[in-house]
């Protein structure tokens, strides 16, 4: 118990001596960290927004405007076979009509002219959850085409795909930038924890005259560098929320993207806390590096 | 306790010791004499586990220090108190912070750890200055707290480099009589000194260190180590 607050305090002492370099020392992990999560918090939400636009697909099969009712009935039928449809529903001629019209009243005019009504039966398939990745949903729609009767099939496939593709890209860069960051961080809260390091020479070597163990020296070090990088973690994470909820009121003020500002989301709790935690092994990190001598050494 | 065999150190070309051979039996009090530079602070940290010989072997309470493990070091020192040339105390702390430092390595109880400083203080006689940062206080004083941090863990063996360097007589008399004191009460001390006075208030064995070597041992034991 004693030891422990003994640790602490030491820990604290060295945070309160050099609080010029571990300032520097918490700003940079702050910033290192705050890149970082401005690239999670990009990738997180056009994660989601992939998401959720692949959760809302729906493939509408046009059939040819002409298509007597057996072939209307036969393609429903086949298509409520499938094992990748959830829900089928008709779009009839007349309701067809009735949509154009709400849509494009200017142009319903003209449609009304023609007497005839030439926009085709359509059915709005909603896919099942299990079919929901791009290569199943381009698979479905292939097969569909091939239906008797059916004219073309539509969905928001190249979208998705692209998406999809920014989203893999995200994830490589973030793995990229975070390891370059990591490696940034490490090296920064070493530094700092070096020079606590140098200014204790004189207290280290009495502790080792007194039999201290290069553990107990070297633990008020890793909690010192804990703590700077929690500290930075913490920083980081209130610069982005700062960031992000600006960005988003903006957003919203701006009119622009109705809605977007909706969708948009801040880490979860949990990522949140792992971003302070990442702080925190990455100071450990730095602070193991500097004094992996000190453990080893004889004498110090 | 202590037992060395044929034991050199060379600092490049210099011999600091040089097949240094002697013992040294449970509760003795021995001198380790000789000019400066002769090799007195090394034997000690070489018996300490600070120093590795290059030649020769070292036992110190049956454990082979040379051959010690650098995570070892640490529990072979905690049995021993080591009282430095130049005093090492940490200035900014109390004093009371400095002696407790040991027994919080240890990880003793705070009750017991309090029970035991203020004894050792009482030992030395100090106890009035536990509040006081060491730094602010006298030479004499800063001695008889390295002293008393050296005690405080109990060791059975008490090495003292110089103790009564950089104080007058009278400081150095008391200083004496403290260690003699303190191996009357069962700890086998090993004195480094250059300090006729303190040789003679001592007491005890002399050995005589000369550039690296021993040149008399005033116990007629040592010629059978
Ligand atoms: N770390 C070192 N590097 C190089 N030479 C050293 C080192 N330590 C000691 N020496 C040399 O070894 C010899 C013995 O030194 P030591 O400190 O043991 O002497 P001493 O008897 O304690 O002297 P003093 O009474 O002045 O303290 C000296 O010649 C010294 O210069
Ligand atoms: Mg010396």
């Amino acid at each position: 118990m004693m030891r422990a607050w003994y640790l602490v305090r030491e820990a604290l002492t060295n945070l309160r001596v050099y609080r010029g370099s571990v300032a520097i020392g918490i700003v940079t992990t702050a910033f290192a960290l705050a890149c970082f999560g401005v690239f999670l918090l990009l990738y997180l939400n056009l994660h989601n927004l992939a998401g959720s636009l692949q959760r809302g697909i729906d493939v509408v099969v046009y059939l040819n405007p002409d298509a007597p009712e057996q072939t209307v009935a036969e393609v429903r039928r086949r298509l409520r076979e499938e094992p990748a449809a959830v829900t089928v529903s008709v779009v009839s001629k007349a309701q067809a009509l009735r949509e154009f019209r709400d849509a494009f009243p200017d142009d319903a005019l003209f449609l009304g002219e023609m007497g005839d009504n030439p926009l085709p039966v359509s059915f709005v398939v909603t896919v099942s959850p299990g079919f929901q990745t791009p290569e199943s949903v381009s698979a479905f729609a292939e097969r569909v085409e091939g239906f008797p009767g059916v004219a073309h099939v539509r969905y928001h496939q190249d979208w998705i795909d692209t998406l999809a593709l920014v989203v893999s890209y995200f994830e490589f860069g973030a793995v990229v930038i975070g390891v370059i960051l990591a490696v940034a961080t490490v090296t920064i809260v070493g530094n700092t924890v070096h020079l606590s390091l140098q200014a204790r020479r004189e207290e280290i070597e009495i502790l080792r005259l007194i039999g201290a163990t290069g553990r107990f020296i070297a633990v008020p070090h890793v909690i010192e560098g804990a703590m700077l990088g929690a500290v930075g973690g913490g920083l980081a994470l209130a610069l982005l929320k700062g960031a992000f909820e600006f960005l988003r009121f903006e957003l919203y003020a701006s009119g622009w993207f109705d809605g977007l500002e909706r969708i948009l989301t801040f880490f979860p709790d949990p990522v949140s806390l792992l971003l302070v935690l990442a702080g925190m092994a990455l100071g450990c990190g730095g602070s193991v590096f500097s004094i992996m001598g000190l453990i080893k050494t004889r004498q110090g | 306790m202590i037992r060395l065999f044929h034991v050199s150190k060379f600092y490049g070309r210099c011999s600091a010791l040089h097949d240094v051979t002697f013992h040294i039996d449970k509760g003795e009090k021995v001198i380790l004499a000789g000019p400066s530079g002769a090799g007195k602070t090394t034997l000690l940290r070489v018996i300490f586990g600070a120093e590795v010989p290059d030649e020769g072997q070292i036992l110190v309470q049956n454990r082979n220090v040379a051959r010690l493990r650098g995570v070892d070091i640490p529990y072979l020192r905690r049995t021993m108190g080591f009282v430095p040339q130049n005093f090492q105390l940490l200035p900014q702390k109390t004093v009371y912070d400095n002696v407790v430092l040991p027994l919080i390595i240890q990880g003793v109880k705070r009750r017991e750890a309090r029970k035991r400083v203020g004894a050792s203080l009482k030992a030395v006689g100090v106890e009035h200055k536990q509040a006081v940062r060491a730094g602010a206080l006298s030479a004499g004083e800063q001695q008889r707290v390295c002293i008393a941090r050296a005690i405080v863990n109990r060791p059975v063996l008490l090495l003292a480099d110089e103790p009564t360097g950089n104080l007058d007589e009278a400081l150095a008399d008391e200083i004496a009589a403290l260690l003699r004191t303190i191996h009357a009460q069962g700890t086998t001390v090993l004195l480094a000194t250059h300090n006729q006075r303190v040789m003679a208030q001592m007491q005890g064995r002399v050995l005589h260190l000369r550039a690296g070597r021993i040149v008399s041992d005033s116990d007629a034991r040592a010629g059978a180590a």
